[in-house]
This record gives C-alpha cells, structure tokens and sequence, in this order.
C-alpha cells in the first residue's frame, strides 16, 4: 500500500517518536565520550571535547577487570545458547510431535518455570547445586542456565514446528531415516529462524544476568561482565563518567550479537503465527 | 553422526573445564604450606581495589606463610551478600565491616578473646550475647552537621546553631532566601533518608535514656513512647516546614555528596566518613565547609556516634588461626588506620593510637567535635547503626529507614509511622 | 520473553500428525529418552526441585539465623492473608502489572503499524526500537535514574520551559510507581513492536487492496482484516508482559530500593526477597514466593484462556 496523501507525514511522525524513544540511549552514548564532571551539569549536550579517558580507564586496570570478565562472560553464553539450542530443539520437537497426555503436563510444568523469578528460589538452587557439587563451577552456572530458560526455547520452538507440515517427516521415515537422523537432518535447518531468536534472546538474557552468577560463581571464581560492571558501580559511583562507560563496554558485544543476528530472529519469534 | 559429535564434545569440555577449575583452587591454597584465607570487602568511592591491595599487603609482607584471597561485594550492602554466600556454602575467612547480628548467634562467626581485644579503646562494643564477633576497629561520628559557609553568610548566619531553636531559626532564614537547608538523599541508598532522625533520637532519647534499644528488646520501652516521639515529631517537623526536600529521597548517595559540595543546600548531616570527600583536593568546593554537634534544646553536648565497624573472622574458617592472626594485624596495623583515616575519615578506637597530623580540615573538624563529646562523657549510640545485641533485630533497620522517607513525603503521619515500627519489630521477633 | 504460548492450550492431538498410528511402548520410550528426558531433567534439578524445597520451606518457620527449624504447616500462609505489607505489595504490583501490559501493547502496535513500510529508514528505526532490550536491567535503570532525578535531564528541561516544581519523578510516593512502570514500558516497547510487526507482515497485502477497492477506509480496513489477524501477537505480548511485569525486580532494587517510604515501589519479588534475606524470615519468604507463583500463573492462565478462545472465534 501507498500513502496516497501527506507521503511525507509517515518518516516525519516516526522519526519524531524515535527521537523521544532515544533519549534514554543517546545520553549513555554521549556521556561515555564526556568528562565526569559535566555530565551532571549537562547531561543532553554532546561531549566537547570528547575524551576516550572513561574507557580507557577501565580497560587499563591493572586487576584486568574487564577483560577477564569478558572471556568468563563469553564462555558462559556461549556454552548455555548452545547447550540451550540442542536441548530444547529436541525437547520442543518431541513435545509437539507426542500425542501423550503427560506431554501436554510437562508443557504446563514448563510454562510455570517462566514465571518464577530466579532471585527468589536462587538458595535453593544453590542447595541442587552443592548437592551435584557443581556450586561454584561454570560448568554449575551453565547447567543452571539451561534449566532455567529451557522453557523458552522450548515455546519458540513448538510455536515454530506448529508451522512444519509433519508429512516431510514421514516420508523420511518411509525412506528408512532413523528419528534422530530425520530430527537433525530435515527438521534443525528448517528451524533457522526459530533458532536465531531462542540465540538472540537468550544469549542477552544470559550475558545480562547478575544476579545469578554473583552466587553461583561465587566471589572467588572471577565474574562476568554484567556482574564485574554491577560490582564496580561501587567504586566509581561518584564518577559518573566511568559509570556510563561501564555500562557502555557491558553491553556492546552482545548488541553487536543482536545487530548481527536481528535480520533472521523476528520470523522465529512468530512463526507459528505468521504463517496464519 | 555430526550433531552427536559436537554434543559429546561440548560435554566433555564442561567435565574438562570443571577439573581445571577445580586444580587450580586447590593450587593455590596447598602449595608450599602457605595458609590461604579469604578476606571479603567492598569498594567506594574512597575504598578503591588498590587501596584494599596495598592493606592487605602490609600485613602479608609480615607474615609471608599467609596469602588471602581478596573477594568483593557486589554493593555496599556486604551484609545480605554474606548471608548468600554463608547459605551457599562460601562464607568468607575474613570479612570487614558485616555486622554480626545472627551471624554470630548461629554459630557463623568465631568469637575474639578478651586478651585479642587488649588493644581495643571500647573492646566490648558491639556484643552478642557478651561476646565480641567483629572487632570495635573505629569510631564514627554520625552525624556530625557539615554546612556551607558561604550560604550561611547569605542567609546571615554567623555562628552555627548552639541551641535546637537556633537550628529552627537558621533553617527559616535559609529558606527565605530560597536555600534549601538540609542535604538528604534516599533512592537506592535509603540511610540517606535517615540521619536528621538519627540526631534527633541521639539528642532526645539516647541522651536520656543511654540504653534504650536494650529495653525495646526487652520489650519495657516501645517506639510510640513519648521521648522518642518528640524525636520523631522533630525530625518530621523539618519535612513539614520544607527545610528537608521531599524530593531529595530518590537521589542516591553519591549523587547526594555531590549535591552539598555543588552548594546546591546549606546543612549536610552525614557521617564523619565525609571527611573523604571534603577534604578531596580534587573534589573541594570553592567555599569553606564547617561543622556542628546537632544542638539540643538547652545547647549541652551530645554526639552520637558508632564504634565497630571492623573485621570478623569465620568460626569455619579452614585456617582459623592464621584468619584470626590476619584480622588482627590487618586491624592494628599502624600504617592501616593511617590510611583508613586519610581514605575513609575514621576515627581509629586503637589504644595509644592518634591520627597522623596531615589530615585534613574537614577531617579534623569532624574530630574535635568527637572530643568535645567524649570530653564531656556525652557520646551516645548513632542510632540505626549499632550492631550486634545494641543494634535493631534483623529487618527492621529498613522499615525504619522506610519510615524516614515516609515522614519526609508526608506520606504517612508519625503516629503510623511509630505503631508500624512496633509492629514490624513483633513480627521480626 | 518471546513464546508461542497457544501451544499449551492446543492439544498436541490437533496436529496433522494425529491420524498416525501410535508407535509401540518400547519405541515411544526410547524416543522419550533420546529426545525428551535430558531437557526435562536439567529443568527438573534447576527449577522444580528448588521450587518444590521452597514449598518444603515454606510450612516451617525457617531462619538460619534463629533455629531450630519447626514445622508449622500452613500457618505460614494463613498469615500472609492479613499481613498489610504483602498485601500491599501484590496491590502495588497489580497495578505496575496492568499498566505495563496495557501501555506497551497499545503504544508499540501504534508504532508497528507506522512502521510497517519498507525503506532503509524504517529498518533502522525497527532496531532502534528494538535496542532497549537488549540492555541489562541494571543499564536501564542508572540511565533512567539519571533522567528522572530531581537534577535529571527531565526536570532540567521543565525548568527550561518555564515549569517551576517540576514533579517529584521517583521521589513523590503518588508518582514513583508510575514512573517505574513507565521505565519498564520503555524497555519492553521494541518487543512488542517486533512481534506486532512480525504480525503485520503476515497480513496479505491483496486483502487489504482488496478491501481498499471495495471503498473501505483505513480505520476500518484495520479494524475488520488487520486486527484479526494479529490476534496470535497480541496473545504472545499480553503473556509475556504480564509474566515480565508480575515477576520485576533488579529495577527497583536499583532505582528505589522499594521506596520512598512504604507502600509504594515495593513488588512482591522484593517483598520475598526483602523478607528472606534481610529479615532472615525464609519460611515466610519461601510462602510468600509459592503464593507469587500461583497468582502469576493463575493470572497468566486466565488471560491465555480469553485471548484463545478469541483468537479461535475470529
């Protein structure tokens, strides 16, 4: 469709609303690039001069703060998106395939999970954990992850295999494919989609976590970035400079993640609905 | 198959990874018969990593057989940071500055020997159940009234207030020339909220009646009762007559410090600690920063004030001895409370022990306004800030502080105030 | 969080799949095995266990500070039905709750559709709006405390326009809780963009010109073919806002600490959190936690229940 009349009213009314949307993300990106003590002055106006010292300022630390937090960090994620993506993929696809009564239960059971925030069963999980002596391990962190947000990954992808016409999978059957064969060969890489937004979505909730891993890790295991950075708000918080470019460092590799990953993960997100 | 391939891969990673993780703890605490302690401590503004660094290596380069392990709090609110690790099984060594109230009762902490408290000026402050679980390292002042020297001459103030109707009286003139008279800040960091009302019980409860919370925990004494109701009503009055700015509850510390030293009020009631920032070469105000004792009706002496603060020691701790030997030397350790001073304007309780002579302005008013306390036998606890048996149970702490923000809103009257705090003190009981 | 939620409601048997012989008892198993028990396992260690040990908690008077543990059955939760501050606290978190599934909803179907071009600009904007999300909550929170202080850049620029006592944003107890919920909005307003959007897409575009010949207006081309079909985003936003708004709690740990004062910001999450682990009540809390989770999933059931059977009806 055109827009017969006023082409011009659309990209004007969007852009004005965006702009507003913005702010919030316009004043870290500026006063990242600006002297601590004109910010709180300023907080709108651009840096002038602008001065890499807030960044710099962290990456040199001499304790390595950033950097070590940052391979934790990405191991972490990595590690549990993967992990995630398997498991669930094949947990959803049995799900949506089983016509079994206790297959519609475990959905609920899964369902529930999701509404429970983690804060508030964190000491007993940290009890499973010691009991599996995985408490203080990344491979604790990692196992934990996975059980917490498996039922997303399992929603998105029932959602999405919804849309997946089961007759390509018997007649792989007929042709004498195992199930295991038919799942990974056929069936994965028609869930492209699906898979980009259960890693898009998942690998920012798990790098944006702090709660979690302050506990789990523990304080003696080294951190991860978002808990590193939330650590580190202490120490600088009268430095409002250094905040905004904690902040900034935090979060630029995983946007980096989304803006890489974004073309693919919406037609995942609905692709039960979508296709109507 | 392909996909089996990369799982079994995966997994065998993790089971490598946890062995490696695993090696390298147990590295570190046995080889070459050094002691490996943790020791877990927090960081501000004025307490950076390489201040904690350089502490810690004092006492280490004293005793080479020790190694410690620093761990860090993700906030300022160490205390519910070692109530997780302690339920997770990770409570640290050593720690500074967690009060002791139900660690030590649980049996978590390792009580100090009177003979380890030798050197203390208060060795039996902070008691739970008669013993000592952290020990009484320094003396704060809180508050001690910091002003701008400089508002208070345009409002036409010369001296500070000696007298609470003074106070009143500075107050109004401060407003009439549209400055705000008191300093507070809340948000995130809701103590902030609080320390009008921690004088004003100092001045008209604690002056009286020096044991006070020892009778509300044995429940002869109650909040809605009349002296610390006056204490109250006070602290609620400044809200009212708009020398507090109800909108200054959501400003958090930092930015709050900020704010007095920016000139943006008159009054700063704070902990001594704010010596730090006031006599930071990089962060001093243009204008003279001066200091009173919040006065009292009749102009005499009172200083609250909180004398703790220090290291505890884990009662599990794997090299309990060596935990103990650091905790001390790291206490006594000449070096550590000059610096503990100069970085956090402390007040060490150490006897025999006087700040070093290069402190600076801020620092040293704060200090002779202690004197004159302790001179005339009037120091009473800073209220909010006891620990152990003088100290509020568990949890009600942040109702008070609640409370505090609700008087400064208006939101809720004193008499509701003051019942709610009798109330959540039976339900903490 | 982004879920194909109907699914739950749908029984597994309506798909295609269903007029398949069943496979034998062994082979089901085995499959079971394979495909099924290694997810439900690791959720089963990680979420119902933990919750099943808060249930356990949640009958005893614990306190790890105050022992010996009791059993106390459900007095525990007999309390929490007169106890003003968790009451108040659900009251608060109610209300944090609608406003947040309602304002994102109807503000990013708004943009969605403005949205709903192609061109390289509306491309760029669609990532705009979808950035917030990926920001930590600790991120969102700094940025919009700085913006709604007293100093903030908000009341800096009311004071530019001429506006004398500019409001208390976080500070004035009637305020904050809307303030909260809109800082939350603004952080789940690209979700529901990107799933409206996704939703838009879906709408053919023949239907719509269609409908454009037949003489129908924009108003009610939207009304009678858009809408409809964007049923299954809406059901998907609800849920999720709901879910996400019900359960919040690094925000106001970290913009207000459940104040000012009391009654105000304080949600349920902090309430349990606040009960546990400063007031070391972790019976209580670990009640408190277990009667969360039924409301929130009550909550969530009734809504999926209405917004199905509408999705069916259209």
């Amino acid at each position: 469709m055109k827009d017969s009349r006023l082409p011009w009213l659309r990209p004007v009314v969007a852009l004005v609303i965006s702009a507003f949307f913005l702010v919030p993300l316009y004043m870290i990106l500026v006063n990242v690039f600006k002297q601590g003590e004109k910010i709180t002055q300023s907080p709108a106006s651009l840096p002038d001069p602008p001065t890499l010292d807030n960044i710099t300022g962290l990456l040199s630390r001499t304790d390595n703060l950033f950097w070590a937090s940052l391979t934790n960090s990405i191991v972490v994620t990595t590690l549990s998106i993967i992990l995630l993506t398997v498991l669930s993929a094949m947990l959803g696809h049995f799900l949506a395939r089983s016509r079994s009564r206790w297959a519609r239960v475990a959905m609920l059971l899964l369902l529930s999970g999701l509404m429970i925030p983690p804060q508030v069963i964190l000491m007993p999980i940290t009890q499973v954990l010691r009991a599996l002596g995985l408490m203080t391990t990344l491979q604790g962190l990692v196992l934990f992850n996975v059980g917490y947000y498996i039922p997303f990954g399992v929603f998105v992808f029932t959602g999405f295999l919804r849309g997946i016409p089961i007759e390509l999978e018997e007649a792989a059957a007929i042709d004498g494919a195992s199930r295991s064969r038919i799942f990974w060969r056929v069936v994965f890489p028609l869930l492209r989609p699906a898979t980009a937004s259960v890693l898009i979505f998942l690998g920012v909730w798990i790098w944006n976590d702090f709660i979690n891993p302050l506990v789990i890790l523990g304080p003696s295991q080294g951190t991860t970035i978002t808990t590193g950075i939330y650590r580190s708000i202490g120490q600088y918080q009268a430095d409002f400079g250094t905040v905004f470019a904690l902040m900034f460092l935090a979060t630029l590799p995983v946007l980096i993640f989304y803006l890489f990953l974004q073309k693919h993960f919406v037609k995942g997100l609905t692709g039960g609905a979508t296709k109507g | 198959m392909k996909h089996k391939a990369l799982l079994t891969a995966l997994v065998t990673t993790m089971v490598a990874g946890a062995c490696s993780v695993g090696d390298q703890q147990t590295a570190q605490s046995g080889g070459g018969g050094k002691k490996e302690i943790s020791f877990l401590v927090f960081e501000t503004p004025n307490m950076t990593p390489q201040v904690w660094d350089a502490a810690i290596k004092r006492v280490t380069d004293k005793y080479p057989d020790i190694t410690v392990k620093k761990l860090v709090a993700p906030t300022e609110d160490r205390v519910s940071y070692a109530k997780q690790l302690l339920a997770s099984g990770q409570f640290p060594d050593v720690m500074i500055a967690v009060s002791p109230a139900g660690f030590a009762e649980s049996g978590a902490m390792a009580a100090f020997t009177p003979d380890e408290l030798k050197d203390f000026d208060f060795p039996n402050n902070g008691a739970v159940q008669g013993k000592i679980y952290q020990l009484p390292t320094n003396t704060q002042t809180i508050p001690v009234v910091y002003y701008n020297k400089d508002l208070f001459a345009k409002a036409g103030i010369t001296a500070p207030p000696k007298t609470y109707a003074e106070l009143l009286d500075d107050s109004a003139k401060l407003k009439a020339k549209g400055i705000t008279p008191f300093v507070i800040g809340g948000g995130k960091d809701p103590f902030a909220s609080t320390l009008p009302w921690t004088a004003t019980i100092a001045t008209d409860v604690y002056a009286k009646t020096p044991d006070w919370m020892a009778k509300r925990r044995a429940g002869t004494v109650k909040f809605t009762d009349p002296d610390f109701k006056k204490a109250t009503e006070k602290f609620a009055e400044l809200a009212k007559q708009a020398y507090i700015d109800k909108k200054d509850v959501s400003r958090d510390y930092a930015a709050t410090e900020q704010a007095f030293l920016d000139g943006k009020g008159a009054m700063y009631p704070m902990g001594n600690w704010f010596a730090a920032a006031g006599d930071d070469p990089k962060r001093k105000p243009s204008w003279e920063i001066g200091a009173f004792n919040w006065p009292t009706d009749d102009g005499s002496v009172v200083v609250p004030a909180f004398t703790g603060g220090g290291l505890s020691v884990s009662a599990t701790a794997k090299n309990l001895p060596e935990a103990k030997k650091f905790a001390l030397a790291y206490t006594l350790d000449k070096t550590n409370l000059d610096a503990s001073v100069h970085n956090d304007g402390l007040y060490p309780a150490v006897k025999g022990y006087t700040p070093p002579a290069d402190t600076g302005a801020v620092f040293k008013l704060g200090y002779d306004l202690y004197q004159e306390g302790v001179k005339s036998n009037t120091v009473t606890q800073a209220f909010s800030w006891e620990a152990g048996d003088d100290g509020m149970l568990p949890g009600v702490v942040d109702k008070w502080r609640a409370g505090a923000q609700d008087l400064i809103t208006g939101n809720k009257t004193v008499d509701q105030v003051l019942a709610s705090l009798d109330d959540e003190w039976a339900k903490a009981s | 969080m982004a879920v194909d939620v109907r699914t739950t409601s749908v029984p597994a048997s309506a798909t295609p799949g269903s007029r398949r012989p069943r496979l034998p008892r062994a082979e089901r198993l085995r499959q079971f095995a394979l495909f099924g028990a290694p997810g439900l396992l690791v959720y089963t260690c990680f979420v119902l266990a933990p919750i099943a040990i808060s249930f356990g908690y949640s009958l005893t008077n614990h306190n790890p500070f105050n022992p010996p543990t009791r059993f106390v059955g459900l007095d525990n939760y007999r309390l929490l039905f007169t106890d003003s501050e968790f009451l108040t606290s659900l009251r608060v978190t109610t209300i944090l709750t609608v406003i947040v599934v309602i304002v994102p909803n109807v503000a990013g179907l708004g943009i969605a559709v403005l949205l709903d071009r192609k061109g390289w600009l509306y491309n760029a904007l669609r990532t705009v709006f979808f950035t917030p999300m990926v920001l930590s909550s600790v991120v969102v929170s700094v940025v919009w405390t700085r913006m709604l202080d007293d100093e903030g850049l908000v009341n800096q620029t009311l004071r530019a326009l001429g506006v004398e006592q500019p409001p208390g944003w976080l500070s004035d107890p009637r305020l904050a809780l809307y303030s909260i919920a809109i800082i939350l909005s603004w952080q789940m307003l690209g979700f529901c963009v990107v799933v409206y959007l996704a939703g838009l897409q879906g709408v053919p575009n023949e239907l719509a010109e269609a409908a454009s010949i037949d003489g129908a207006g924009p108003v009610r081309r939207f009304r009678s073919i858009t809408w409809p079909l964007l049923a299954p985003s809406l059901t998907i936003n609800t849920v999720v806002l709901l879910i996400t708004a019900f359960k919040v709690f690094d925000h106001i740990q970290v913009i207000t600490h459940g104040g000012p004062g009391t009654g105000t910001t304080a949600t349920i999450a902090y309430d349990v959190l606040q009960t546990g682990l400063v007031a070391n009540r972790q019976g209580y809390a670990s009640a408190m936690a277990i009667v969360m989770l039924v409301i929130i999933a009550a909550a969530a059931g009734v809504t999926l229940k209405v917004l199905n059977r509408r999705e069916v009806n259209l």
